[in-house]
């Protein structure tokens, strides 16, 4: 490979890598606080870029088809779609919560076959385009391509994740948060509103999760109901390289698993259809030999 | 008495059936099979109609060998347990000659019942290389079978100057199947294989894939599988800034493709079936459809026209009903319809492709002069 390849695919797998990221992070959120693998979380992410694109076309009539759009579309859809979460835990999880571990597993599941399933009567199948007028226009570094719409969303995503490193680190919320996921009954004896702590949760991960699913249907230019599949897989992959239940562990993870993917394009000797098996190949190493991920603490198991 | 009056208007009723099924027997019968229910039928009543509409020119013009040709139709609903007793059907109501087939599946078990009885029977839609190995002898294929689209792909990067080209497929059978054959077709034409690169369904971002064909220096991308991929490949190819040409398969034959790649798919080249929209000579035939249906031709009535107009030919060329003859004449089939050439190779496939190339103008397909 060249110097130029190598910094395009940096540049391609730092881009996707920070989509990556921002689902991971929910993920890895939810997991922290009630120790569930929400598999709706990637069927959010797709519900996330439907509502960004209903509200694009709205506000598209009277403010155009520019950033503008995108971001009250980016606003509205975190906003509802984080609502959703939080009724999805509310009716779904929240009466599941002392019941065996595999229950709850397994309503995550149901959880996201109606999301999914849903959006595919809803849209028919449908493939809707996202045509926004942002561009293709950017800088040229030597043959290296990057821009501004690229630029933009991975300051956007950096700026989100830092958001949300800040909250759960320095406000009241964010302690009551990390307290839950160390403790749920102590938490609730010191006066902690447990079930507000979830919900709040469950509440920002969405949001982040739609904010991914706006981003990436607007940079993209496509949407459609399966979207969330592929990506909720590759967000859980992340989430475990990082650490789960870790937030700057699934920004490491997010943004290590782009460029293993990038890289894992270019491998040499083997074709592109090799990606996925280097990417979930090292998943699976992750989970044999180190489980808790780069920068997740080991669990000691109370009796 | 009045049960012998009975009796005699019977008689006489059974023996006028005889005489009319007499005279119809020294007519000459076609069979149509296609969807005329379920979710293709929109499909089947064009390939009936338009059929029709060649054989009732035929008649007009005093039928074939002097004899008027009456047609019947059958609906197979595109499922292969109705396509049978469809086939049926048309078997035991004695046709001379079938006519019709949309969905592979459906026609693959008749070709056995068709085969049997020695009935000429004229494939217009279904295309899979599966009805070649399980033909009798008797069944010709009108639309050309997936390889030759490799053919007509071959053909276009010739024709566009394209030296090294990246072949891009989505891993399942299909896509792939079309990227190997195109590769090696256009190996053995001189040309080079600049990358063959894979992606995932249902994945959004190809940035990887696409940073490797922009390296490898290829003319040209040929995307083989279908057109939510195609639409996001073309676009991020374009955002990359790759300024070669892009060909699409046959599976991203979508107004979709057009609304989701916009203004990155202008220039894109498609291999199309020949549908009627794209032929240059049909549209004389779309407004007699119009004329005469109420509706637009659909996207296989053109060759469905081509394929009533084919039988008709070859019957005047056997000069009788006789299946045998019928079987030769269409063996040696030197046709020329609105959607091309047909003529057969030994295998009863068209010996030239019917894929055409096509280009997206304006968000719209517009064929290639």
């Amino acid at each position: 490979m060249t110097l130029d390849l190598v910094i395009q695919q940096l540049v391609n797998g730092l881009i996707v890598g920070s989509f990556y990221a921002l689902i991971a992070l929910g993920y890895s959120m939810v997991f922290g606080v009630i120790k569930l693998l929400n598999f709706a979380h990637g069927d959010i992410y797709m519900n996330g870029a439907f509502v960004g694109l209903i509200v694009f076309s709205f506000v598209g009539i009277w403010v155009g088809n520019g950033w503008l759009g995108v971001v009250c579309a980016l606003l509205v859809s975190m906003l509802v779609v984080g609502l959703l979460g939080v009724v999805i835990e509310r009716f779904a999880y929240r009466p599941m919560r002392n019941a065996p571990r595999l229950s709850i597993l397994i309503t995550a599941l149901g959880a996201s076959m109606v999301l999914n399933g849903t959006a595919l009567a809803l849209t028919g199948g449908r493939h809707y385009a996202f045509n926004t007028d942002l561009g293709f226009a950017g800088v040229d570094i030597s043959t290296v391509h990057i821009t501004y719409t690229q630029m933009v969303l991975v300051a956007a995503s950096i700026a989100l994740m830092a958001g949300m490193q800040a909250f759960v680190s320095r406000t009241m919320y964010g302690k009551a948060m990390r307290a839950v996921s160390i403790d749920m009954g102590a938490s609730r004896l010191m006066g902690i509103d447990v079930d507000r702590v979830i919900a709040l949760t469950f509440f920002m991960g969405s949001a982040l999760a739609a904010g991914g699913g706006v981003m990436a249907g607007a940079y993209y230019g496509s949407v459609h109901f399966f979207m969330g599949f592929i990506m909720g897989l590759k967000a859980f992959t992340a989430a475990v390289i990082g650490g789960i239940g870790s937030v700057p562990g699934a920004m490491l993870g997010g943004l290590l698993l782009g460029l293993l993917e990038a890289f894992g394009s270019s491998l040499p000797f083997v074709g592109s259809e090799w990606r996925d098996v280097f990417v979930f190949g090292t998943l699976i190493l992750f989970l044999v030999f180190k489980p808790t991920g780069l920068l997740g603490r080991s669990v000691v198991e109370r009796v | 008495m009045v049960v012998s009056f009975k009796r005699l208007a019977c008689a006489i009723a059974l023996a006028g059936l005889a005489l009319t099924t007499m005279a119809a027997a020294a007519d000459i019968k076609i069979g149509i099979v296609a969807p005329m229910t379920g979710q293709l039928a929109s499909e089947g009543q064009d390939m009936e109609n338009a059929v029709k509409m060649a054989i009732d020119a035929a008649n007009a013009k005093g039928g074939v060998n002097g004899d008027k040709i009456t047609t019947t139709t059958a609906d197979d609903a595109c499922d292969p347990q109705q396509a049978v007793t469809a086939g049926s059907k048309l078997v035991s109501e004695g046709v001379t000659a079938i006519v019709g087939g949309y969905c592979s599946g459906a026609v693959l078990p008749t070709l056995k019942i068709y085969g049997d009885a020695g009935i000429p029977f004229v494939i217009i839609g279904a295309n899979s290389t599966k009805l070649v190995a399980a033909n009798q002898g008797n069944a010709f294929l009108a639309n050309s079978t997936g390889d030759m689209q490799a053919a007509t792909a071959v053909e276009l990067f010739k024709k566009n100057g394209y030296k090294k080209i990246a072949v891009v497929d989505e891993g399942d059978a299909y896509s792939s199947d079309l990227a190997k054959l195109t590769a090696e077709a256009f190996k053995s034409a001189g040309g080079e294989i600049a990358a063959k690169e894979t992606t995932t369904a249902g994945e959004q971002d190809y940035s990887a894939v696409v940073t490797k064909i922009k390296s490898s220096g290829a003319d040209a991308v040929f995307w083989t599988a279908y057109h939510a991929g195609g639409a996001l490949l073309t676009k991020q190819l374009r955002q990359a800034g790759f300024q070669g040409g892009i060909v699409l398969g046959d599976g991203n034959n979508s107004p979709e493709y057009l609304e989701i790649a916009g203004s990155a798919g202008e220039g894109v080249y498609l291999l199309s079936p020949p549908t009627v929209d794209l032929l240059s000579g049909a549209a004389d035939f779309k407004a007699k459809y119009k004329e005469a249906y109420g509706r637009d031709a659909g996207a296989y009535a053109a060759l469905s026209h081509d394929v009533g107009d084919l039988i008709v030919d070859a019957i005047t060329r056997a000069k009788s009903g006789d299946q045998k003859a019928i079987i030769e004449a269409l063996k040696a089939s030197d046709f020329k319809g609105l959607a091309g050439e047909i003529k057969f190779t030994d295998k009863n496939t068209l010996q030239t492709s019917n894929f055409r190339p096509v280009i997206a103008k304006g968000g719209k397909w517009v064929a290639v002069e």
